[in-house]
């Protein structure tokens, strides 16, 4: 099946940039009329995704592949990774640190929403090694 | 086509492809050295009008018609007129409106009160029943309405469903008048003196229905200079103390301030309130919006002429300047508060500000699943866009590399219109 696939490469601690990938992600899957629900959650995975990169990552990747059914989000990093991911995956747990809590993030809500936003989620991650988040949303107005 | 928004003169236009780049929705190309405009994207912002330094686009709003003996002719004043006199205040302008030969000049500092209280109502109410997602938008602007429904309608459940305060005026404007005056109501004629070109075209947004009582808008820049001449004719006669009469309202600072970037949030009791103005700085925040960000604001205010409504295309003096003269009325008047929150509460409970038309229903005045793109022709499209390899220099016609790739793609353009490619 034909499908378009583009990657994004984040830089850790950019936060100038942070939110870029997820916007022009945005503008191409307007143009092809995706349904505007759907953009609007892969939107907020997208960023959720990118700012966790930006604060705990170290460099990283966003891919999107979007077919005619389904549209994959792959978020990938290099940094520390997560220890524990059930405890990740609670509302309200965070690592964030003070400077990024000034910044107003680390409410310890990125991962629950992208749970919550994204029809699939998985998460692998390697202590030490960096983390890989795969979201998959169904297309179902196509 | 052209859009209904600006009147464009074909012999002058040159092809230099200044307001191709300047369009935010893409909606002009340059085709054989003229620009072609693609009406079904045109959000009327009326940045096409500020770039054109040939004068081949312009405003559509028309001149004023000579005034009509047996027409009772009533101007109502956007704040933004004051701004433009440094050295006048608000109640000389209306004199001098006057003195131009308008039988009634009509403030719009009440209703302005009235929307922010309201506004903060509906803020109030929010907070407690959660109807709205946060943050809420300001219905004020017509082109972030247009923008909104054309590239974000997912936002469009964020806007405040209330009346814009020229439409709760105008509700029963012509009806007081006829009555007052004893004229029939066909021969009130109403002006909405404005800033703003875009409120020429009546309804475009189906959320403000002012053009549908408003006879005919005019540019604040058309009646300049008549308008100086005149206040300045009084100012030699000292007769710039006038008491004021019915409808002429004194006009409060919350008229002028109004016009300004964050006026509107000035004078609402609501703490969690921003204000964006610029269609760079609008579109970013938008974005921002869908993704999830500023759920803990309240309310944004959004203009789409940089500073607010005093950067309008139709005013007649630098915004810069005119932004110094509301800031000297704020420190001659002070903002103040002068309507009974009792009696607003009471139109306000009896649904007097809500609009007929719920935001989200707009959504089909841009018909927006027409040209849905396949994943093939894009994948085709960002083939083109590596193989052009180009840096967005528009001598094509088309804004930038990609909306070319899209329009040959589309069968729009030829290839061979960029010169990499020839």
């Amino acid at each position: 099946m034909s499908s378009l696939k583009k990657c994004f490469n984040i830089r850790s601690r950019d936060f100038i940039h942070a939110g870029e990938a997820s916007i022009t992600v945005q503008q191409l899957l307007k143009q092809m009329r995706i349904d505007s629900a759907l953009i609007r959650r892969i939107a907020v995975c997208g960023y959720e995704g990118e700012m966790n990169v930006v604060m705990h990552g170290g460099d990283g990747r966003f891919c999107i592949e979007i077919n005619t059914e389904r549209i994959v989000l792959d978020i990938s990093d290099e940094g520390a990774g997560i220890p524990d991911i059930a405890r990740a995956m609670e509302k309200g747990y965070s690592t964030a640190s003070d400077a990024h809590r000034e910044m107003g993030f680390g409410a310890g809500m990125g991962l629950p929403n992208m749970e919550k936003n994204a029809d699939e989620m998985f998460i692998e991650s390697v202590p030490g090694c960096g983390t890989k988040v795969r979201m998959i949303f169904f297309n179902r107005s196509t | 086509m052209v859009p209904e928004f600006i009147s464009f003169t074909e012999k002058f236009c040159t092809g230099c492809t200044q307001c191709v780049r300047a369009c935010p929705t893409k909606a002009i190309r340059v085709h054989n050295n003229k620009a072609v405009f693609l009406e079904e994207l045109c959000i009327g912002c009326g940045e096409c009008i500020r770039v054109c330094q040939e004068g081949a686009v312009s405003s559509s709003v028309a001149p004023i018609e000579p005034f009509l003996k047996n027409k009772l002719n009533a101007a109502i004043v956007s704040p933004v007129l004051y701004a433009q006199f440094p050295g006048f205040t608000p109640a000389d302008v209306l004199t001098g409106l006057k003195q131009m030969g308008f039988d009634h000049a009509i403030d719009l500092s009440y209703y302005i009160e009235m929307f922010q209280y309201a506004a903060d109502e509906v803020v109030a109410e929010n907070q407690k029943k959660h109807h709205y997602p946060w943050p809420l938008i300001s219905p004020i602007c017509p082109v972030v309405i247009r923008l909104m429904v054309l590239n974000y309608p997912n936002l469009l459940n964020h806007i405040l469903p209330l009346k814009r305060p020229v439409t709760l005026l105008g509700g029963e404007l012509r009806k007081k008048l006829s009555e007052e005056h004893g004229v029939a109501e066909e021969d009130v004629v109403l002006h909405h003196i404005t800033p703003c070109h875009s409120k020429v075209v009546p309804d475009c947004s189906g959320l403000m229905n002012e053009l549908g009582f408003v006879d005919q808008a005019v540019g604040i820049n058309r009646i300049y200079p008549e308008l100086l001449a005149c206040m300045e004719q009084l100012k030699e006669k000292e007769l710039n103390l006038f008491p004021n009469e019915h409808f002429s309202f004194v006009p409060s600072t919350r008229g002028p301030l109004w016009g300004m970037s964050g006026g509107e949030i000035a004078g609402m009791r609501t703490d969690g309130v921003i204000a964006v103005s610029g269609l760079k700085e609008t579109r970013a925040y938008l974005e921002k919006i869908e993704m999830g960000l500023f759920g803990e604001i309240q309310y944004i205010e959004f203009r789409a002429c940089a500073e607010g409504c005093l950067g309008g295309p139709l005013t007649a003096i630098d915004r810069y300047m005119a932004k110094s003269t509301v800031q000297k009325f704020i420190k001659m008047f002070g903002i103040g508060r002068r309507l009974p929150r009792e009696k607003i509460r009471q139109l306000y409970d009896k649904g007097w500000f809500l609009s007929e038309l719920e935001p989200a229903a707009l959504i089909d005045i841009y018909d927006s699943t027409k040209n849905a793109l396949t994943i093939d022709e894009m994948k085709q499209i960002e083939k083109l866009i590596t193989r052009i390899h180009g840096n967005d220099c528009a001598a094509c016609g088309a804004p930038d590399c990609r909306t070319f790739a899209e329009d040959v793609v589309r069968g729009e353009a030829s290839l061979t219109d960029c010169f990499k490619m020839r």
